[in-house]
């Protein structure tokens, strides 16, 4: 692994990124609620299509928004990076990948599992306490911390801070995916009970 | 709307035949808390079967988990001889909910397609259900650009996309104004001569008018489970609209233009009419004034 970055945009542009994907991956789930409201899920289990895959599908459209968010916002930011001369050095391009693209992915597939469960046990709510509402806000704070904590931490705990925390958020992504299926019954499916 | 030659469609998903459902000590509701208990019924007879019941009777409960959308807590349900279990029944079905179920974003047209390819069917079906239910207008609108009885009337057309044998429909013409609910029942009533029907309603009149059989919910339970035409209300009592009935019918109560009469049974209507006729009154109407359902809510 190469030296850690410093306290420019080769440091801080990595941290960055995951912030953006997360709120990119609030589509997805917009979409899960209001076919859940709508009534479109009732339907659809109706036809016979299982639980299991309403869910699947719903996570496919939150990685679809998030994936697409954090390859423009990576194609624009190192295009830029690299028209203004700006070098990039190798511990950079790790970061992207032991970080930027695990914890962006991970994040916005806990905001939208967080999201989809919270929908599904609660009856329909909207503001600031719904689904909508407080689910970026699980998963966007990891990814808050860890820019605020690799800024304030010393240099030398960079990797620590970062790759603690892709770990970390993966495992709680594991652990909703587990929860997720004992969850997610067929009337949590339902608009209005 | 205009009136097709057929309403079947391309593509049956079921084999034609008699159709049955068989209920056996079900219970089902949602997170844990019953709402019907202990139902138990068994249809196989074509016809519209009226499901009438008080707000949280169990009407929609009931709906859902014949579809297979809930899983029943306990009991049996057999759909043409199959467990409906996780949907596993849904080919032999069709289901329209009280909800419009259309995803955001999609135009009339749209909808019935996203519908269409859910069930398998062609294009051509939905063609068809557009002619059937009078969608041409509406179908390159979004749909939540409609009125309540257009969402409502996009929403009937799916359950016509594929023949099924098992039509369940929760409140089909809640929303709709008088005309449409006409053209939605006579529809209904067509599909009700091979199929099985169960059509919930809290229109009393309606449901009289098109139910063959009326399944009763109270509490979540059966109350009443038979033939309509079995039922008689606790007082028979008719309405005569008449001319010179002042002398004649004046110890009867009036409402609006009708005298009423309380008899023992419909039995005894032919002897009245002639009785009044001889005392020299013009009888433009006579009509049953109470519902035999509304003694069901009591």
């Amino acid at each position: 692994m190469g030296k850690h970055p410093g306290a420019g945009f080769d440091a801080t542009f990595p941290l960055e990124i995951p912030v953006f994907a997360v709120l990119g991956s609030i589509g997805g789930l917009i979409t899960f609620t209001s076919d859940r409201t709508k009534g479109v899920f009732e339907y659809l289990l109706a036809y016979g299509v299982r639980p299991r895959n309403l869910f699947i599908n719903g996570l496919l459209a939150t990685a679809a928004m998030s994936g697409i968010i954090l390859g423009v916002a990576l194609s624009v930011g190192i295009g830029l990076a690299v028209d203004r001369g700006v070098s990039l050095n190798q511990a950079f391009w790790e970061a992207l990948a032991y970080y930027t693209v695990p914890m962006a992915l991970a994040g916005a597939f806990v905001t939208s599992t967080a999201g989809m469960i919270w929908a599904s046990i609660s009856t329909p709510r909207t503001g600031i306490n719904g689904p909508i509402g407080l689910a970026p806000t699980i998963g966007i704070t990891p990814t808050i911390l860890v820019l605020i904590a690799a800024e304030a931490a010393p240099s030398s705990d960079y990797y620590y801070i970062t790759g603690g925390a892709s770990l970390s958020l993966i495992l709680v992504a594991l652990a909703l995916l587990a929860l997720s299926a004992k969850l997610l019954s067929r009337e949590r499916f339902l608009s209005n009970i | 709307m205009n009136t097709p030659p057929s309403l079947r469609p391309s593509t049956p998903a079921s084999s034609s035949g008699r159709h049955r459902i068989e209920v056996q000590g079900l219970s089902s509701g949602y997170h844990g808390k019953k709402v019907l208990d202990d139902v138990s019924f068994t249809i196989d007879e074509p016809g519209i079967y009226v499901v009438l019941g008080p707000n949280g009777a169990g009407k929609t409960t009931l709906f859902r988990t014949l579809a297979g959308v809930l899983e029943p807590y306990a009991g049996r349900i057999e759909i043409d001889g199959t467990d409906s279990r996780g949907s596993v029944a849904s080919p032999h079905l069709q289901y329209l909910s009280h909800i419009d179920g259309f995803p955001d974003g999609l135009k009339v047209d749209e909808g019935l397609q996203f519908y269409a390819q859910v069930q398998g069917v062609s294009e051509r079906d939905v063609e068809r259900v557009v002619h059937l239910l009078g969608l041409e207008e509406l179908r390159d609108k979004f749909f939540s650009e409609l009125s309540q009885g257009q969402r409502k009337r996009a929403s009937i057309a799916r359950i016509f996309l594929q023949e099924r044998g098992i039509y369940l429909l929760d409140e089909p013409t809640s929303n709709l104004d008088p005309k449409l609910a006409r053209e939605i029942r006579d529809l209904v009533l067509g599909l009700s001569q091979n199929d099985l029907v169960l059509y919930s309603s809290h229109n009393l009149f309606e449901a009289k008018e098109i139910g063959k059989y009326v399944l009763a919910l109270k509490g979540g339970r059966v109350g009443y489970f038979g033939r309509l035409s079995d039922l008689r209300p606790k007082k028979y009592v008719i309405g005569i609209r008449a001319t010179g009935a002042e002398g004649v019918l004046s110890a009867s109560t009036k409402k609006g233009d009708y005298y009423l009469q309380e008899l023992a049974g419909p039995e005894e209507v032919p002897k009245l009419v002639q009785e009044l006729t001889a005392k020299g009154v013009l009888i433009r109407e006579v009509k049953e004034m109470e519902n035999p359902l509304e003694d069901l809510f009591a």
